[in-house]
This record gives C-alpha cells, structure tokens and sequence, in this order.
C-alpha cells in the first residue's frame, strides 16, 4: 500500500508541475460554461412561454424544463460526460508510455515492487487528476443553488438527483482512465495512446447508434453495452446497479489487462 | 555464497544472438569492470541482471535468490544506473530522490535522512531543489548515480556511470566506486579503460556477445605479454580484434 501511494503521488507531482493538467482544466470549464450559458438560455425561454401559454399547451417533452435539476444540471453533466470523453485520453496517455519513452520504467521495472502496485499507483494518480478536472465543474449547481429561484416551497435543486448525477460522471471520468491507462501501457508514443484511447472510446460510446438497425437479441445486447445506454439511468439520478456494476467491470478488467502487459515486459 | 551467480545467460533476438552462454560469479565486496565494443551484450546483460528483461535461457542468482523466482528479493538488493539515467524531468531532485526511496522501501523516518547521506556523497546538495530538467548532463548522470546508492543495496550494477563527467567528476567516481569496494559488490560497465584498472579487481571482456575474458588485470597482463608493461588496452584490442 505504501508503495501504491509513494506512486500514486509521484504522478500526482508530475501532473500538477506539467501544463497538461491546465490545459485539461481550462478547457472543461471554458467548454462547459459554454453548453452551461446556453441551457440557462433554452431554460429562461421555456419558462417565459410556459409563463404566457400554460405548461399544458407546451409539448411534453418541455416539462423537463420545469425546474432546474432536470432543466439545466441533469443536461449539464451529460455535456460534461461528452467533454470527459475527449479529455480523458490527454490525462491517461502518459500514465505507462512517458515512463517507457523516458526509460523511467527501467526504475519501476527493477526497484522493489509488484506489477499490481505499479498498476494500481498509477491508476490512483490518474484518479486524482479526473477527479479534479470534473470536481471544478460541480461549480454550476452551486452557482444555481446560490442564485437560482424556485416557486415557493421548493428547493431550487434536488440535490440528491444532482449528486447521483454528478457520480454517475464520476464513474465515467474512473473508467474513461482506466481505458486509457491500458491503452498507454501498450506504446511508447502518447499522441498514439491518446488517439487509440480515443477512438476505443468514442465508438464504445455511441453503440447505441448501432443497436437501433440490429435484429433483437442482438439490439439488447448491444445497447447492454453501450457506454451511453449505460449511463442514462444514472445521469438522472437514479441508482441503477446494473450500471454500477458494468462499469465496476470495465475498469476492473482494464486493470487487469494493463497488470497483464506490465508483466508480459517480464517475459518478452 | 557468491553475490551473484550468473549461469549461462543467453538471449537471443529470433536469429541474432546478443548474449552468448554467459557464467561468471562474484564474492561479496568484489569490483567487475564489464568491458567490451559497443554492441557486444553490455546493457543487454545488465538488464538481464536486474531482472529488467528475461533471458533466453540461462539463470541469474542474487545472494543466493534467482531473479525470475524471487524478483522481489532481488531487487531489494540491487541498486542499478542504466544507460539512460532514469529520472523524471518534471521533478526536483530532493523529490525524485525521495520517491525512489520510498520505492526501495526506506522507512518514512530515515527518508531525509538517507536521502542526505547519499545527496552528500555525490556532491549533489547544492542542485537539491533544481529541477532535473534544468541541470547539466553531469549532474543528471549523479542524480542517476545517487538513485542507484540509496537504500545502500548490496550489488550495484552501474551501465557507463562516468558517462557525461568531466576528468575531475570522473576522478571523484572512481574514488567513490573505490569507496564502494568492501560493503557493496560493483558490476560497473564503462569505455575508458585506465578507469578499470584504477578501481577494479576483475574484468570481464564480453565481445559479440560471447565472454573472451574473465581474471584478475595482473593475470591477463601475464598472459598477454612477457611484462607487466602490456595495458588493459592492448589486451581489449586483442581480445576484440575479430
């Protein structure tokens, strides 16, 4: 444990002290602000028609625009969830293919540790790293629970849907990293790993496309394992666990596989 | 029982072989200059050593521990400088000493402690707080040489230490490879030969990957020449000659 933490902070250091990790950061809240301006907008205009016309002569899909949470927060994290996606591979590519094209993994290789503590420190590292990209933008709730006004007796946020939520993106961020950490354990070439990373990703993502033109059972299965099937229950706040346990899985194996090709190194 | 025990050690790349049946053993406390033309299985050999890469064949037993069954073991005793000195740009150097002692398992209270000693003995205390990245290839190459001395490991394998030092950093390593002898057994790989014959007690002649030596200076000397006039490089020269 000690060493998965001596680790864990060694890439944490060289996280903080490289631009990368700024970059990242700017561009999540640049973006996110962006999508987040533009919801408020959708949101203030849907309220000014309900205003004049009555929810009932609105279509229904509109009612989600009655409050806030599902208004604006819910739609935010799913644009979060989009952006993590594309910045996920900038923060995992170094994690194994900087230490081989530094040969920095010669040190790792032959000081006294386990491949699993290896794995494990790096991963922690890199959780930190998503976990501070994605905790800047818990900034707009709060933003609207400070300034944000609800019809008399409400709350402006249900904030247990909007923590559910925001977990939900969470998990994203640990699997998106835990993809890619394996995806850079097998180059020496970061802009290689960010791109496979990338384009495992994406793809993964956007199964749900693909499911539409299949036959059943082929549809379900698919769309059982598409990222964004996937994370739909838990975006809106509702603690599916055959979702937790799906992504628990990804990341599980990615590790798994990543421990695999650290110590395959032992054997080619 | 030998430090280290090296039987056989082979590796070969599909058809070309880069390290030739390899055996040789050292006592405790022992210096081996590991000589040989660039391209003869040097570096090859050392990572096999470390347990850095597999052999093809052959086993490498550290105090008695082999490298494949105990890797653990093994690296708890080794302190290892590879070509490339192995250091992350970003850091400083105080950091990066101490991240690597803490992987070679120093205990948290000895931490700054070990770190000094061996900052001390390198003459690294006034770049302590500079960034590796900064810092001229001299002082790399030491920040590589100290990482390789913390946790005081029982064998060191050093791959071209005096790589990038000017004469007078160069004379300083040899007085701390020196120094060495006695407490630590050295595998130590270097170009300049007047080096060995100033700190070692063996050589080892590797040459296309096969060993074409493996004595005391003094022996080969004798077995080359009628007096003791014959350097080490005539002897390299002779042996490497093919």
């Amino acid at each position: 444990m000690r060493n998965v933490l001596a680790i864990a902070r060694k890439e944490l250091s060289i996280y903080f002290t490289t631009p990368w990790a700024y970059v990242v950061f700017t561009a999540m809240i640049a973006i996110s602000s962006f999508f987040f301006v533009a919801m408020m907008d959708t949101f203030q205009q849907v309220q000014d028609m309900a205003r004049t016309m009555g929810w009932a002569r609105l279509p229904a899909d509109y009612t989600a625009y009655k409050n806030l949470t599902d208004g604006v927060v819910i739609q935010l994290w799913g644009v979060v969830t989009v952006i993590t996606l594309f910045v996920a591979p900038f923060l995992s590519m170094r994690l194994f293919a900087e230490e081989k094209r530094q040969k920095t993994f010669e040190l790792l290789m032959t000081a006294p540790l386990r491949p699993s503590e290896i794995v494990l420190g790096k991963y922690l590292g890199g959780l930190g790293v998503i976990a501070a990209t994605l905790g800047l933008t818990i900034v707009f709730p709060l933003v609207l629970q400070l300034f944000g006004v609800s019809p008399e007796g409400q709350p402006v946020l249900e904030w247990t849907t909007v923590l559910l939520g925001y977990f939900g993106v969470l998990l994203w961020g640990a699997t998106c990293i835990a993809v890619g950490m394996f995806v850079s354990a097998l180059t020496e070439s970061q802009m290689l790993a960010a791109f496979l990373t990338f384009t495992v990703l994406l793809p993964w993502m956007l199964l749900r496309g693909l499911a539409r033109g299949a036959e059943e059972p082929w549809r379900s299965v698919i769309n059982h394992l598409s990222f964004d099937s996937q994370l739909q229950n838990l975006m809106k706040g509702v603690l599916d666990l055959k979702a937790l346990i799906f992504f628990a899985s990804v990341i599980l194996f990615s590790l798994l596989l990543t421990h695999r090709t650290v110590e395959a190194q032992r054997w080619t | 029982m030998p430090m280290i025990e090296v039987s056989n050690l082979t590796k070969r790349y599909r058809d070309r072989v880069a390290v030739e049946a390899l055996s040789f053993s050292l006592e405790p406390g022992e210096i081996l200059g590991f000589l040989g033309p660039n391209g003869a299985g040097k570096s090859t050999t050392m990572k096999m050593l470390t347990g850095f890469l597999p052999p093809t064949s052959g086993t490498v037993k550290v105090a008695g521990f082999d490298v494949f069954e105990k890797p653990l073991e093994v690296k708890r005793r080794i302190g290892y400088l590879p070509e490339t000195p192995p250091l992350y740009l970003e850091m400083t150097v105080r950091g990066y000493l101490k991240f690597v002692a803490r992987i070679k398992g120093v205990k948290a209270k000895a931490l700054t402690g070990e770190v000094d000693r061996v900052a001390e003995r390198i003459g690294l205390t006034q770049v302590m707080d500079r960034v590796i990245q900064n810092l001229s290839k001299g002082f790399k190459q030491r920040v590589g040489i100290a990482q390789a001395l913390l946790n005081s490991p029982a064998l060191l394998i050093l791959d071209e230490p005096t790589e990038g030092l000017d004469p007078t950093q160069r004379a300083e390593m040899r007085d701390l490879v020196k120094g060495l002898a006695g407490q630590h057994t050295v595998i130590l790989s270097t170009h300049i030969l007047p080096e060995v014959t100033n700190t070692c007690t063996r050589v080892l002649i590797l040459n296309q990957g096969r060993m074409v030596a493996f004595d005391e200076i003094q022996n080969l000397a004798h077995a080359f020449g009628q007096t003791d006039h014959v350097s080490l490089e005539d002897i390299f020269l002779k042996l490497t000659a093919a």
